[in-house]
């Protein structure tokens, strides 16, 4: 019995499996592949790619200026709505911040080796993404240079912090979040930087790299170390990245609001972030697949996967759509029904039915194996759910809190050009960030990669010919 | 992960029970345990039938999430073509067999429907009464009797279907080793998993929540079903460790199923915890009287110490005592941690319900014990007869060779 036949990645006995690496010769063609783009002469594309990101990242630059010597009021903000548009980006790049992080952490404890492919891509925008959230928090205070406030540390005016608010808990647990995710993906990074190193040209390279691989030299001892330190990272990482956007959800769920306040918020929220996050990574893999020549890694199968993902998330938010309609209903209690039926038919009605069309409607395609391998489909799904999930979060912001309990404060809430300008600007760091990423970092894992391939298996013995093995295809 | 040497010789002694085996006779003893624990439970009932046919129904909801979770754990393993789990899957299969007999065992409660729920009594829709609840007013088109029996019935039926759907067809390739019924099987896992989880929720929003009508929470669902499947695999590891006990199962199922049963036992005493925090802190926080008083009356006087004990015994001890490797790997002690946790979990069905009959303080008695006696007694038989019928596991699953040579590492 060969030792492909144990190895589910690379074989199925029911239904076969296409391999998780397409036609490798061997080790080093990985590393060729993935190393090749940051290797090019700097093509003209991404030149123009980095103009473009910095410009709205001056956007972003331009918008927050402004906050910040004008104040909040430039913002669409009023009573009764307080919070606006910068909650909702703020919980909508939180969202994106978590498929990263469930990529590398659960999946690797579920033993999941299709993750191999995409992890690195998926936790860089997991970084990108929380640095994008953190801004908005950060200026809707106002006061932007007193921001330090936040943190409990003793000082001379007796200031202190408060504990019983979970905005407070937000401070403590993205900040947390944001530092584990990127020493995870630091430590996953070493190999490939040390990769990177060897092969780099120039000085300049050779030295940068080399500080950052921290003399990796790929012994057995550092292999060890490596491991471990990546299983217990993963281990830390895990509640961690259901923590997070439990305690977004505390935000909202802890207080009496009706639409806010309902016991399935965590759970919801961790679902549809996963859900959002997944859909950013189509969004941005399906193009960056194409652009660095990654077809061989990123095979149709990893789409897949991804794409039933989305669909279970987004049944899983379907559900709690549901038990909130139905336990609204159920509790008897007029604020709580009053609040859901107008989300369904009151003057935000436009943006209830975008989020059920695209969060819980759009994904039910992937039930047909036809659309979820159809990269067209895979993508404009991908940008459904993203859109969806930006609405989702304004529904339940905004439409909560519009029609106060009072009448006579009701009001009708609009962004202003500068709501618009702040949130298109958190694309440009996002992108900017990211423009760099694909450039100077291995945006696949080489190492890992190397490790589900037939080759890897001590007891592997090469076919016959000397062709490469396609693992799985017997 | 194995290297090819591992020899795919079952011997048949391992994987069958002998014809003169202990184990063939658990369908006559715990069937007759069953029907005499019923018929002890009908006795005991005396004058406080209320107390009565709750003990009951916290029997009831306590063994069938027994099935419910080997259900939800079967349809997954089929959804995923995991591997690793088919040396152990026909165990939860024989869990899920017997899920038909609640069609059955439910008959007392929907009888007496008036005794059980409060929101039965017609003075309370009556604006003359001093009984009247606006609550139970607004609620009665959802919680009325017959609305609420055939709702029952439809979840009872459905477990049912999909328990034996999947029993049977397992079973079935036994024989054929046919591939067509693992692909059969993974196809329809994704609509039963659907149908398990809106069944499952409005179950146990129906038969415990409406219990006290007036309060309502959206996780209560999630919280049914986290506990549901933590009590189908601790029944599994017991199971298993028992057959193995007997000298069954020998080389076939190892310490490396034992570690990965272990793992996601400790993950759902995680999940069951996410869950059951999530619940009571936000309504703790928000402190609303119409959530609050539910807490209320499990935390203040002599409820407290139930609470006290689940936070404890549910969470905090089983998190600690899983967390070591070894732990999860030794026989004994994965035993422990999984009797203790079915235990907790009686507990947890316990202190869902029984405030309800005694809002005074628990006053554990002889009827629960026969309660679940009986309810348990019947339920294990079917699963005795179902566990003698056939192999202990899926002999011919096209993925037992995965599972078989499998290794954490």
């Amino acid at each position: 019995m060969s030792a492909q036949v144990m190895d589910n990645a690379a074989y199925d006995p029911v239904d076969g499996r296409s391999p998780l690496v397409l036609g490798a010769k061997d080790f080093h063609e990985i590393t060729e592949i993935v190393a090749a783009p940051m290797e090019w002469k700097l093509p003209k594309a991404w030149f123009i790619a980095l103009g473009f990101s910095l410009s709205l990242l001056g956007l972003l630059a331009v918008s927050v200026g402004y906050l910040v010597w004008e104040g909040t009021g430039i913002w669409g903000l009023n009573s009764p709505v307080n919070w606006g548009w910068a909650i909702v980006n703020f919980v909508f790049w939180v969202g994106i911040g978590h498929a990263g992080t469930l990529i590398s952490a659960i999946l690797f404890l579920f033993r999941q080796k299709w993750r191999t492919s995409i992890n690195r891509f998926a936790e860089a925008m997991t970084i990108f993404a929380v640095a994008c959230a953190l801004i908005f928090p950060t200026i809707h205070v106002g006061r932007v240079w007193v921001i330090w406030w936040a943190l409990p540390f003793p000082n001379q005016m007796d200031m202190w912090v408060n504990f019983r608010s979970p905005l407070l808990w937000d401070v403590f647990a993205v900040s947390v979040y944001g530092t584990v995710s990127a020493l995870f993906w630091y430590t996953g990074l070493i190999p490939d930087l040390a990769t990177m190193r060897d092969r780099a040209k120039n000085r300049i390279a050779q030295v940068m790299y080399g500080i950052f691989a921290i003399g990796w030299r790929g012994s057995n001892r550092h292999w060890q170390h490596y491991e471990k330190a990546y299983l217990i990272l993963a281990g830390i990482s895990t509640p961690l990245v259901l923590s997070v956007h439990t305690i977004v959800s505390f935000d909202f769920a802890v207080s009496q609001l009706p639409g806010w306040h309902t016991t399935i918020f965590p759970p919801y929220f961790v679902a549809g972030a996963i859900f959002s996050g997944f859909a950013m990574v189509l969004t941005l893999m399906i193009p960056a697949r194409k652009l660095f020549g990654l077809e061989r890694l990123v095979t149709v199968r990893h789409f897949e996967n991804m794409a039933k993902i989305i669909l279970l998330t987004g049944m899983l938010v379907g559900y709690a759509y549901a038990m909130e309609f139905f336990i609204a209903w159920y509790s008897g209690v007029i604020y709580e029904q009053y609040a859901f039926v107008n989300r369904a038919v009151g003057p935000y009605a436009w943006a209830y039915w975008i989020m059920i069309a695209c969060n819980v409607i759009s994904p039910q395609l992937f039930w047909f194996k036809k659309l979820r391998t159809n990269l067209w489909v895979l993508w404009i799904v991908s940008i459904f759910v993203n859109i969806g999930m930006w609405f989702e979060r304004f529904v339940i912001t905004v439409t909560s809190l519009h029609r106060d309990f009072m009448p006579s404060s009701w009001g009708y809430y609009s962004p202003t050009f500068w709501d618009v300008a702040t949130f298109i600007g958190s694309f440009g760091l996002f992108f900017t960030l990211f423009t760099l990423f694909v450039r100077f970092l291995p945006i696949v894992a080489i190492a890992e990669v190397k490790t589900v391939m037939p080759e890897a298996d001590p007891h592997y013995h090469p076919p016959e010919d000397g062709t490469a093995a396609e693992g799985g295809k017997h | 992960m194995s290297h090819g040497h591992h020899s795919m010789e079952l011997k048949p002694e391992a994987i069958r029970l002998a014809e003169n085996s202990t184990w063939r006779k658990l369908p006559m003893i715990a069937g007759i345990i069953g029907l005499a624990s019923l018929a002890a439970t009908m006795g005991l009932a005396g004058d406080d039938p209320k107390g009565a046919l709750l003990s009951y129904l916290t029997a009831l909801m306590f063994v069938i999430s027994i099935g419910v979770g080997a259900s939800f754990f079967v349809t997954i393993q089929f959804l995923t073509r995991a591997g690793w789990s088919v040396v152990v899957r026909r165990l939860m299969e024989n869990l899920m067999a017997p899920l038909f007999l609640f069609i059955v065992l439910f008959i007392p409660i929907l009888l007496n429907l008036d005794v059980i729920y409060k929101w039965t009594n017609p003075e309370l829709q009556n604006p003359d009464s001093p009984y009247f609840d606006y609550l139970a007013v607004v609620k009665a088109p959802y919680l009325n009797e017959s609305f609420f029996t055939g709702r029952s019935i439809f979840y009872l039926v459905a477990l049912a279907a999909i328990g034996w759907f999947f029993y049977s067809r397992s079973t079935g390739q036994d024989e054929s080793g046919d591939k067509e019924v693992t692909r059969k099987l993974q196809f329809l896992s994704a609509p039963a998993i659907m149908i398990l989880a809106l069944v499952s929720t409005f179950a146990a929003v129906d038969w415990v929540m409406t219990l006290d009508f007036h309060w309502f929470s959206t996780i209560f669902g999630v919280y049914w079903f986290a506990g549901s499947f933590l009590v189908a695999l601790c029944t599994t590891i017991l199971l298993v460790l028992g057959l193995k006990k007997s000298g069954l199962l020998d080389g076939v199922v190892t310490v490396e199923h034992y570690h990965d049963l272990g793992k996601l036992t400790f993950g759902f005493v995680v999940f069951w915890t996410y869950i059951a925090f999530s619940q009571y802190f936000l309504i703790w926080y928000a402190n609303i009287p119409e959530t609050t008083m539910w807490f209320g009356l499990r935390l203040d006087g002599t409820w407290s110490g139930a609470s006290v004990l689940l936070a404890l015994g549910h969470f905090v001890i089983p998190f600690a005592f899983l967390m070591p490797r070894t732990l999860k790997r030794i026989p004994l002690t994965l035993g422990i941690a999984a009797a203790w946790l079915v235990f907790m979990h009686y507990l947890d069905m316990y202190w869902l319900i029984m405030p309800t009959a005694h809002p005074e303080g628990p006053q554990p008695g002889l009827i629960d014990l026969t309660a679940l006696l009986g309810v348990g007694g019947l339920y294990f038989a079917v699963f005795g007869w179902a566990l003698g019928r056939r192999a202990l596991i899926p002999e011919k699953d096209p993925r037992l060779p995965e599972s078989l040579a499998f290794e954490n590492f």
